[in-house]
């Protein structure tokens, strides 16, 4: 006899089986392609399974993963700290933003690998010049949204507030910032992703100059990979780290905001 | 009987007008020449066609908005600014979406004025028994978005009456809701305000609608506006007895009472439905 948990579970499976149909398929191709067709050097699926479990077995990609994740959460810390109370104070206040938004956005567009030799000149090719760049990457998505979330605060929920009596700033405390969070929410998890990207990006323009193993973070060990030792599999194992990484990261945020803003997420 | 006669107004509009400028046009004369005396513990209402500016004479007197001439007092002092002795209920009901019912209920007790000498537990009585007296035990912990329309209005309501304001400033405050919950509400609205008490012990309510039924049911006196520009067209004695109840409706006097401020107001509505 079907029971309803059953029906449910089977409902799950052939949601997922459908979900997973392509990218098997592909995977499938890639394989017998490449074998047909590749030289030794083409990374094929199954020797990029053999590379993943070595590196996983042998400590080195946790490490090297551990590594940048630290670097990113210190720069993502340091811009939060930095870029959420600028960014409201942007938002309520006028003339801040008058005065701010220009040199906001003149920095802006400028990627945060460019300011790489800035950083590598001031901090050396270690963590310090890491999370800086980081931190510059997250820098940008937070201090707009948290800019956005203050500015469209609901006009009439301000003016409620003022009925009640209630002075500058503890309307700021208790409305502006309530009403800010779920678009300083958004800004973090962007944030997150750009700060991943860039810490990617940043250790692999160091990479060359320091030495090799995990302790240089992911995008170190993949630059060794590709300058040393010319290993395509493993190459191919850590850009799929970092993608992995990057959606754990995403969803953790998520959840995380969902406990905190019960309200925003009906 | 009605309400006694006092000599000085709880809140007083003078010669109150407002304009908005416009760029490359005339001045848009909201309210003008606007004078009404509001008496202690009277439900005044204000009724008039959609744009005849009742809204600016509400933010007006809640200090939401400034006149450009004229002057507005509440119990002979000037109003320049919001203030906790009056309490507004918007028409979007303003509820903060990210506080439970009793957040909402509570907050302006704990982060305004209204809440100085309250200690914790006489706050968290006060919120306990006004959501008692709208009648939203047992929904404490829920978010405005998980309540009905009629229950915001509800949570709207508790959390003016939980500051206990002088004043109750309250814009079309039924309005959003469905033909039946309104009739509810507006029964509620009589009892919540206290019209079993005698009038000495009723807080002073300033209401809009553009219902002339709800302004009949609820008021003591019912002030009619005409629009373009919004001015005081006449205000209408309302000498139903209280406690009101559904009864009243059936009332001839009720009846007379509805068409007879549908006539001031009928063909200005006509004109401004047409145009």
């Amino acid at each position: 006899m079907t029971t309803a948990l059953d029906v449910h579970a089977e409902r799950w499976w052939s949601a997922a089986g459908v979900g997973l149909l392509l990218p098997i398929a592909l995977l499938i191709t890639w394989q017998v392609l490449g074998t047909a067709v590749g030289t030794p050097r083409t990374p094929l699926p199954v020797n990029i399974l053999k590379a993943a479990a070595a590196m996983i077995a042998s400590g080195d990609l946790p490490a090297a993963l551990l590594q940048s994740l630290g670097r990113v959460f210190g720069g993502f810390l340091l811009a939060a700290m930095l870029a959420i109370p600028l960014g409201l104070l942007m938002g309520y206040s006028r003339s801040a933003e008058r005065n701010l938004d220009p040199l906001v956005e003149t920095f802006r567009p400028i990627a945060a690998i460019a300011i790489l030799p800035l950083a590598i000149l001031w901090l050396g090719t270690g963590t310090s010049a890491a999370v800086a760049i980081v931190g510059y990457a997250a820098f940008f998505p937070l201090i707009v949204n948290a800019v956005a979330g203050a500015k469209h605060v609901n006009p009439t929920l301000l003016r409620a507030a003022a009925t009640m009596g209630l002075d500058r700033m503890t309307t700021i405390r208790t409305v502006v910032i309530p009403a800010a969070l779920p678009s300083i929410g958004v800004g973090l998890r962007i944030a997150m992703g750009v700060g991943w990207t860039a810490i990617v990006a940043a250790e692999l323009a160091v990479g060359a100059k320091a030495g090799g193993g995990g302790s240089g973070g992911i995008g170190q060990m993949m630059f060794v990979f590709y300058a040393y030792s010319i290993e395509l599999n493993r190459i191919i194992v850590c850009m799929i780290a970092v993608g992995l990484v990057a959606l754990l990261l995403d969803r953790m945020l998520r959840a995380l905001m969902r406990k905190l803003m019960p309200w925003a997420s009906p | 009987m009605g309400v006694p006669v006092t000599t000085s107004a709880k809140l007083r509009l003078e010669r109150v007008g407002k304009r908005y400028a416009v760029a490359g046009a005339p001045d848009t004369v909201a309210i003008d020449e606007f004078s009404l005396d509001v008496r202690q513990g009277e439900f005044l209402v204000i009724v008039g066609p959609s744009g005849c500016g009742k809204t600016t004479v509400l933010n007006v007197l809640a200090g939401l908005d400034t006149p450009t001439s004229g002057t507005v007092a509440i119990d002979d002092r000037l109003v320049t600014a919001p203030g906790p002795d009056r309490g507004v209920m918007f028409q979007d009901y303003a509820l903060f979406p990210w506080q439970t019912v009793q957040g909402n209920v509570e907050f302006g007790l704990r982060y305004g004025p209204a809440g100085a000498g309250l200690d914790r537990e006489a706050r968290e009585q006060r919120v306990r028994r006004t959501i008692e007296l709208v009648g939203l035990a047992g929904s404490e912990t829920k978010y405005p978005h998980q309540l009905s329309g009629g229950m915001r209005q509800r949570v709207a309501l508790a959390r003016l009456m939980a500051n206990e304001p002088e004043v109750l400033l309250m814009d079309e405050p039924l309005a959003a809701l469905d033909a039946q919950t309104r009739i509810i509400l507006q029964d509620e609205m009589l009892r919540i305000w206290g019209q079993d008490r005698p009038p000495s012990e009723r807080r002073t309510v300033v209401f809009i609608t553009h219902a002339i039924d709800e302004a009949v049911f609820l008021a003591d006196r019912v002030a009619v506006m005409t629009a373009h520009p919004g001015r005081l067209k006449v205000v209408v004695d309302i000498p139903l007895s209280r406690p009101r109840s559904d009864a009243t409706r059936a009332l001839p006097q009720f009846q007379a009472l509805t068409q007879q401020i549908w006539s001031l107001i009928r063909d200005e509505a006509y004109r401004a439905a047409v145009a």
